[in-house]
């Protein structure tokens, strides 16, 4: 077994609990990782999180766990060792109340892999070691068994929204109140869900079309549409679209009129960093007075979409500061009696 | 193609890469196919062309470190996902190549820089990149690790910097 291997073999639950992948996770104790961008839409949070109560499952939240820092590490702010280190400090916390974390960020969960994957290399994991080793030293805080260490037998496992969403559908799709009623849905996976090997097992899995979400959505009674721009990056580029963002935005007017050329209702996401940069308010904005685009395409995180369809206050499911144009249109059409 | 020939090739640029990040060895099996730039966005709306970029590096062309173009990667990994050879991690070597620059006192335009200002801020003083974060800022231990372990981080630099100047702000007010 790989130690620095951290993602949840989905393909073994799916073996051992063939008939219903649930109850693997009933005995387990939850955790939510929380991203960020969660601030700017609470129902990404709470859509998933009211789901796994529902199911009856033990969830929780982690009081320790900062942000993931992957951004840091894009800019080069941080080093290899430092980046490291601040994801085996949050590993360490969540390992103390959690057997499985959850991820309802592409970049965030990305980040998490990518710390440990860094320890399979002898200097980083020296480096590593030595900036936990003086946290050690300065005793900071209550003390428990391997608070600063590399933990080599971990049994945390991490693992995706998305494919854990999947994995147990049709748990999901009997606990929803209303169907998609047939609305076209363009899809945007977000790059680091695409294009993500880390927890991949074997080189088919990595490089094959990602279909996943666009099976949940045939299965909740949409229509996955296919467009020119599908594969495309939203624009967000490891915070390009703030730095550039006339270049950025470009990318994000195109994904967005490619979607809306095609005529899809909405568009749906698994990560809220991609969320933030297609349905912000001042970037479509900015696309309509830059590149005299006028997109009103609805974006929404499938956490978000879940919480609509299984009938949860507005309030919780999308967060009324930032919806994109007309969501108000595709809940009132969704929610329809 | 391109008009070089073998005696072109400088592998000194290459080794020291090499030597810093051993996974960089791979990029020395690319056969400038091209498939990395057909998929790039940051190709689509600028001049990055991850190609010669790569293509530089093994003919030991260090200019690249003072050039702006490394600095517009969108590190989507897509470009690694496309490329026919196994094992070419493009992405890691972008962010190898930043960091060379930074050592060699290059490093981004100071405005691409200032924009990370608040972030580091709100990093190292709350936990989290937003002002406000959905369930408060991390408890003042917690904040403490953090802040150790980015104590000779550059992050901190930036944040120091702008406490510095934002003391300076004040002072001219007063």
């Amino acid at each position: 077994m790989d130690v620095f291997d951290l993602a949840l073999n989905l393909d073994e639950i799916e073996r051992d609990y063939p008939e219903n992948p649930l109850e693997y996770f009933k005995s387990k104790k939850l955790c939510l990782f929380k991203a960020c961008l969660e601030k700017y839409f609470p129902g990404v949070r709470w859509g998933f999180h009211d789901l796994l109560e529902e199911l009856q499952l033990n969830v929780t939240m982690c009081v320790n766990q900062s942000c993931c820092s992957g951004t840091f590490f894009q800019r080069n702010l941080i080093t290899r060792a430092q980046f490291a280190a601040i994801n085996e400090r949050n590993l360490n916390e969540m390992n103390q109340i959690a057997d499985i974390v959850f991820f309802s960020c592409n970049g965030c969960y990305n980040s998490l892999l990518r710390g440990r994957e860094f320890l399979k290399i002898p200097d980083v994991k020296k480096k590593t070691n030595e900036i936990l080793k003086g946290l050690k030293n300065k005793r900071i805080g209550i003390n428990y068994p391997n608070k600063y260490e590399i933990l080599e037998n971990l049994n945390l496992k991490l693992v995706h929204d998305l494919d854990f969403l999947y994995l147990i559908r049709n748990d999901v799709l009997n606990s929803l109140k209303f169907d998609l009623k047939d609305l076209k849905v363009a899809i945007h996976y977000g790059c680091h869900y695409l294009n993500l090997s880390r927890d991949k097992r074997n080189i088919e899995e990595y490089i094959k079309d990602k279909t996943k979400l666009d099976e949940l959505i045939n299965l909740f009674g949409g229509i996955p549409i296919d467009y020119q721009e599908r594969e495309s990056c939203c624009g967000w580029g490891a915070s390009q679209l703030i730095i550039n963002p006339h270049e950025a935005l470009k990318i994000t007017a195109n994904k967005l009129k490619s979607a809306q050329d095609v005529g899809a209702d909405f568009m749906i996401t698994p990560c809220p960093t991609c969320l933030y940069t297609l349905s912000k308010p001042e970037y479509r904005e900015k696309m309509h007075k830059w590149f005299g685009e006028k997109l009103d395409i609805p974006t929404i995180h499938l956490n978000e979409l879940i919480a609509i369809l299984r009938g949860c206050e507005e309030e919780r499911c999308i967060t009324l500061r930032r919806k994109t144009p007309r969501l108000d249109e595709i809940f009132e059409i969704i929610t329809k009696e | 193609m391109d008009g070089y020939t073998d005696s072109n090739w400088n592998w000194d640029f290459y080794n020291e890469l090499v030597d810093d990040v051993e996974e960089n060895k791979n990029i020395i099996q690319c056969i400038s196919c091209g498939k990395c730039v057909g998929d790039c966005p940051a190709t689509k709306v600028s001049n990055f062309n991850i190609r010669k970029i790569i293509s530089r590096v093994l003919r030991g062309d260090k200019s690249v470190l003072k050039d702006s173009d490394i600095w517009y990667c969108y590190l989507c990994e897509r470009c690694k996902r496309v490329c026919p050879k196994d094992n070419i991690n493009i992405p890691l070597l972008i962010i190898n190549l930043r960091n060379e620059s930074f050592k060699k006192g290059y490093g981004p335009r100071y405005n691409d820089l200032r924009k990370y200002v608040e972030m580091s801020e709100r990093f190292l003083t709350n936990g989290t990149v937003l002002e406000e974060p959905l369930d408060g800022g991390l408890p003042t231990e917690r904040m403490e690790e953090l802040n150790e372990i980015c104590n000779f981080a550059r992050i901190n630099y930036v944040f120091k910097a702008s406490k510095h100047k934002n003391k300076q702000k004040s002072k001219k007010k007063s």
